[in-house]
């Protein structure tokens, strides 16, 4: 039961952002249905309009299993987690409100499969009914949200988060029923795609209306934005939502000929899929935001601007390691010792997710140690990107073995990562792998190492297929993943000093997945562009890893 | 993995957490990082790091979240590690838990919590005080 207790705050996080994604299908999916399938499927040849109905049936029935399954799981976490920590019956449990909206959730979700079973168009009373069970949906989660547990502004607060979620769900939950329908006959894919272009521009109205009641209730000055998690993170949601405006008015200019098609609809796919990607980024982030204190919440121990100018004000990169067994650096460690001491005295109130601790005390060596793998693995990392970059220009035919260097990488990250551990610590294999962490790092290692063998194949032009989009989709997720990460609850500083350092890096890693895939994937026009974009972040993710530091 | 009350193996650089996400390459690697919940304390009495002259009746602890009071839990941890649940008081404000004391002697004591937010997030944590001998 301990184990569940140490994993149930990254658990419920990653699972809340799959809860999220599935959800804002599902919802997207149903108003793609019924709002505008059936409606657009009168104004086409009869094939194009049952593909069009197979389509958005197909993704609500998916969409609501991948909800079901999702939000279960995360109820059965949470009840999990109560038991596990208080000692009632598992009656008492159930009462909990947060579990009575979960199923609420669950017979709305249940209820949106059942009316999506029969075949063909749906009547007006089915749609009339897959419209509200979507609303029952969308009412539970949002009186489930984090809305219902404020004490001020609630209304307010639950109208922003229902309009935010709305909002995503107009956007960016309909983009696989978009992307599939584009391969209808030319004619219906374009009726479909202006069609849907006008309810994601709704779609992005809703999300800026929600988003004006977060920043009254939630956050409510710049300085929060910078010193707490909460801000920061809805910064970088921010500036990814910038991102999709550009995807999304791109589009919209080529579906309603205000520019001209240009590549038509290869360029128009890659489009929507590099939205529905950051899509997903903004979700994980949305998920994060949500187990944390909102920064109005959290008015003390904030990082100042000045902190942060300090800290990133660039400094020769540490590239001599200390000594493993070495202990002190005595100038360092004596500056350590007193912020640590001058925090202890000040005894505020912590507060923890089960299974979470505080930072530890850091020394000196940790520091040193940290900062030197960090700007080792830059040193790596930006010679991977310009190794790439000289094999964008196709002069340097030893460039394309740019792959091998994340072997080295990958060594690096097998021996670094855990020095209390094998190879470097006490602690031997075996007996290091009853740490979930570390046996996540020695597969991180192995895993490495396979897709830099698997991305070099391809260079090599000795695997084909779906296997080159094994390196796009590691960015990607590596980038998702990043971001979906949990933070802590209260303002520690060096905690959001490191944040800070490593939310740009997501962000890079989520926009250069992209570019991999669009070069892949084609036109040759974009193609050219992204062929150039990707080494370009992997250059800046290298080039802000040999800035990190953490004193 | 960090353990709040559990500590194992030494705490993991933030490297890991940085390689395993950019190269995307196990999910299990975000579990290194501190986890996150909603309710944080506002005030409490005793406040934290608080000298009392003598046991406090009762104790108090204001949140910035609606709390359901019948799935949170207070617990007193005196000098010897001997914990004592405390009867939370069903009538407490929305965001407030509290709970009357019966007998506190002198050293350090933690006042321990757990609360289920209304919105389903569960949050622990400690609030340490002394108490003077006389």
């Amino acid at each position: 039961m301990e184990q569940l207790l140490d994993l149930y705050g990254f658990a419920s996080v990653v699972l809340h952002a799959a809860e999220l994604v599935a959800r804002t299908v599902l919802l997207g999916s149903v108003v793609f249905w019924v709002l505008l399938a059936v409606p657009a499927g009168r104004l086409m040849p009869p094939g194009d309009a049952d593909r069009l109905h197979g389509i958005a049936r197909r993704a609500v029935r998916l969409a609501a299993v991948a909800a079901l399954v999702t939000t279960l799981l995360g109820g059965l976490l949470g009840l999990a987690a109560l038991a596990a920590t208080l000692e009632l019956r598992a009656g008492a449990l159930i009462g909990a409100d947060f579990i009575a909206l979960i199923g609420l959730a669950l017979l709305a979700m249940l209820a949106v499969l059942v009316l999506a079973a029969p075949p063909g168009v749906p009547g007006p009373r089915r749609r009339w009914a897959l419209l509200g069970a979507a609303a029952a949906v969308l009412l539970a989660v949002t009186f489930g949200s984090h809305a219902i547990a404020r004490t001020e502004e609630r209304p307010m607060l639950l109208l922003a988060t229902g309009l935010h979620q709305a909002g995503a769900a107009f956007w960016l939950g309909g983009l696989p029923c978009l992307l599939a329908a584009l391969r209808l006959t030319p004619a219906s894919a374009r009726l479909v795609g202006q069609r849907y272009s006008w309810a994601a521009a709704g779609g992005v109205g809703l999300i800026l209306l929600g988003s004006a009641g977060f920043w009254l209730g939630y956050i409510g000055a710049v300085e929060a934005v910078y010193g707490t998690a909460y801000g920061s993170m809805a910064a970088t949601k921010l500036i990814m939502l910038g991102l999709l405006l550009l995807l999304g008015a791109a589009n919209f200019r080529a579906l309603h000929g205000v520019a001209p098609m240009g590549q038509g609809l290869p360029r128009l796919r890659r489009f929507i899929e590099a939205e529905m990607a950051i899509g997903i980024a903004v979700l994980a982030v949305a998920a994060s935001l949500t187990s944390v204190p909102p920064a109005a919440d959290l008015p003390d121990d904030r990082v100042t601007w000045a902190e942060i100018t300090e800290r990133f004000t660039p400094q020769l990169p540490r590239l001599s390691s200390p000594d493993h067994a070495d202990l002190a650096i005595p100038a360092l460690q004596a500056q350590l010792d007193a912020e640590w001491q001058q925090r202890q005295a000040a005894q505020r109130p912590q507060a923890f997710t089960p299974g979470e601790g505080l930072l530890p005390p850091r020394n000196a060596t940790d520091i040193a140690w940290s900062e030197y793998n960090h700007h080792w693995a830059g040193i790596m990392v930006l010679l991977v990107g310009l190794a790439a970059l000289l094999d964008a220009t196709g002069r340097v035919p030893l460039a394309r073995h740019w792959p091998l260097v994340f072997l080295g990488l990958a060594g690096f990250l097998l021996v670094r990562s855990d020095p209390e551990a094998w190879p470097l610590g006490d602690i031997g294999l075996l007996d290091s792998l009853r740490d979930p962490e570390v046996v996540q790092h020695k597969l991180a290692s192995l895993l490495v190492v396979g897709f830099a063998l698997s991305e070099w194949s391809v260079r090599l032009g000795l695997l084909r297929g779906r296997v080159r989009f094994v390196f796009p989709v590691a960015m990607l997720a590596g980038g998702v993943l990043l971001l979906a990460h949990t933070h802590a609850i209260s303002n520690i500083k060096e905690a959001q000093l490191i944040e800070l350092s490593h939310l740009p890096l997501a962000v890079f890693a989520v926009i250069g997945g992209c570019a991999r895939w669009t070069e892949l994937r084609g036109p040759e026009a974009l193609a050219r562009v992204a062929r150039w974009l990707w080494p370009l972040c992997l250059v800046m993710i290298g080039l802000l890893l040999l800035l990190y530091r953490e004193s | 993995m960090r353990h709040a009350l559990r500590p194992t193996l030494p705490p993991a650089l933030p490297l890991r957490r940085f390689l395993a996400g950019l190269l995307g390459l196990a999910l299990m690697a975000l579990a290194a990082g501190p986890a996150a919940a909603h309710a944080v304390v506002v005030t409490s009495d005793p406040a934290a790091g608080a000298a009392l002259a003598a046991a406090p009746a009762g104790v108090t602890i204001r949140f910035n979240s609606r709390l359901d009071h019948g799935r949170s839990r207070l617990l007193l941890i005196g000098p010897d590690g001997a914990q004592q649940p405390l009867p939370i008081a069903a009538d407490s404000e929305p965001t407030v838990l509290a709970a009357p004391v019966a007998s506190a002697g002198p050293g350090q004591w933690r006042l321990r919590w757990q609360v289920l937010a209304v919105d389903g997030h569960i949050t622990r944590g400690d609030i340490p005080f002394s108490i003077r001998a006389r």
